[in-house]
């Protein structure tokens, strides 16, 4: 008797899954079953358990809501620093950004990426979710070349791609959005709701935002945003060794909290550099680094040196 | 004993029959992109498509899928601008290990969306919403992107993938 109650959970499951009407479909249509006597509690409760995880981890956050947390996330980032007003090297940004977006693991994302250039001398580069991505002018002035800039553009694509900024987001923020949700459909929200979901946007940018200026990504996630950064960087026909040389010009800076942009909120370049260096050499094929590249590169970025 | 049997059969064809339907629908999850001829972005335009769009999988090849629009034009979208509509079977039974979800394209104009944002915008003067409003006009057209990896020697002109 045990094969064919298997199917049927799996059957209903599906069925009811396929629906397009969400979880508690699922759950209603799990609860017929049991009164029926057609599944076990335990097995009720199982699929229960299953749809609501669904709907409790980062992942499930859609494209457009991601694309409203990033543009959030990129307007305090912007209430912060000024945009350095330079249309010809912003251009370049966002050519070689957007060419190295095509190789990585998503080019696609609901607003599409988008690169801006803050006039900070401080060095730093953040990655708001789905897709704005900053670096100051004194990150741009460290870069020798062309492969540099890629590999740190890439670095933060990495970012986006594997949504860090969203897994930093607490997951009791995740949980309190899907009770609201949970109940019926609506395109506008009422005031009672809309004030509820507006207090857990707030401590859902407050949680994004501590991490990408103050305390800094979990470090297995910077790991991970380095190792992309070689993959797409590569992919892209880039010599990843730009990566190594980008952190080089790092090395010997305070991190930590009391140092600043990158160094406060990055693993120290040291530690950076060997696991690159290897993950570069598991690489059956590494791309050249190209005169021609070079030599756009100075012309591009000519108007910030002194 | 003919009852089980029975159940276990007719289950089962549903089951397959569902997956193999629903193997075959991806929904547009991002607000705009195109159908292109091949499966790179800078390819030729075929057909623009909007999120909530939904879409005939034909074949997939290195992160592209070979697509049927409503309207019957086929091209190729990038896997990650569309949902797949799926359910993990065996994460009913077994463990909570999933990635899909179905609804979640429907789901997609609730949660955080613009009324939310309007919202925190009356409360919160300091976010510069004009600043990055001004930053998604900075739009590059594939064809750019196209020009710089020729003149660099990278991607498909070079030593890229």
């Amino acid at each position: 008797m045990k094969a064919p109650r298997y199917w049927l959970i799996a059957a209903v499951a599906c069925v009811f899954g396929v629906g397009l009407t969400g979880c508690s479909v699922v759950e209603q249509g799990a609860k017929i079953l049991t009164d029926q006597g057609k599944i076990k509690e335990s097995d009720r409760a199982s699929i229960v358990k299953t749809s609501q995880a669904l709907r409790s981890t980062f992942s499930e956050i859609t494209d457009q809501e991601e694309y409203y947390i990033g543009r959030a996330v990129a307007a305090l980032v912007l209430s912060k620093y000024k945009v350095y007003d330079n249309r010809g090297m912003t251009d370049y940004v966002n050519v070689l950004g957007k060419a190295v977006s095509y190789s990585s693991d998503r080019p696609e994302t609901y607003g599409g990426y988008h690169f801006l250039i803050l006039d900070s001398d401080e060095v730093n580069a953040l990655a708001a979710p789905g897709g704005f991505v900053f670096i100051t002018k004194g990150l741009l002035k460290r870069c020798k070349d062309e492969e540099m800039l890629a590999a740190v553009l890439a670095h933060e694509i990495g970012h986006v791609s594997a949504k860090h900024g969203l897994a930093s987001i607490k997951k009791s923020r995740l949980v309190d959005t899907f009770k609201i949700l949970g109940k019926e459909a609506a395109t506008r929200y009422g005031s009672k709701e809309l004030a509820e979901l507006t207090g857990i946007f707030e401590n859902v940018l407050g949680d994004i935002v501590e991490s990408l200026v103050e305390k800094g990504y979990d470090r297995k996630y910077e790991y991970e945003a380095d190792k992309l950064a070689v993959k797409f960087a590569s992919g892209t026909g880039y010599d990843p060794n730009g990566l190594t040389r980008f952190l080089k010009t790092m090395v010997g800076g305070v991190s930590g909290a009391s140092g600043k942009g990158w160094f406060k909120t990055h693993p120290s370049a040291e530690d950076r550099i060997g696991k690159v260096d290897s993950s570069i050499g598991t690489m059956a094929k590494v791309p050249k680094i190209l005169p021609i590249r070079t030599e756009r590169f100075a012309k591009s970025v000519r108007g910030l040196k002194p | 004993m003919k009852r089980p049997v029975c159940w276990s059969v007719l289950a089962g064809a549903l089951v397959v029959l569902t997956v193999l339907l629903l193997a075959e629908t991806v929904v547009v999850k991002i607000q705009s992109t195109n159908l292109r001829k091949e499966p790179k972005f800078y390819s030729q335009t075929i057909a623009a498509l909007t999120a909530g769009n939904s879409l005939e999988k034909l074949s997939s090849q290195d992160g592209w899928f070979q697509v049927r629009t409503s309207a019957g034009v086929v091209g190729w979208i990038h896997s990650s601008a569309v949902e797949t509509k799926k359910f993990n079977l065996l994460a009913v039974d077994k463990s909570m290990k999933t990635q899909a979800s179905a609804g979640e394209v429907a789901l997609a104009a609730k949660g955080f969306n613009k009324q939310v944002e309007e919202n925190y915008k009356a409360k919160h003067g300091e976010a510069n919403f004009a600043a990055v409003d001004r930053m998604l006009q900075l739009k590059i057209s594939p064809s750019d992107v196209e020009a710089f990896l020729r003149e660099g020697k990278l991607g498909e002109f070079g030593g890229g993938k």
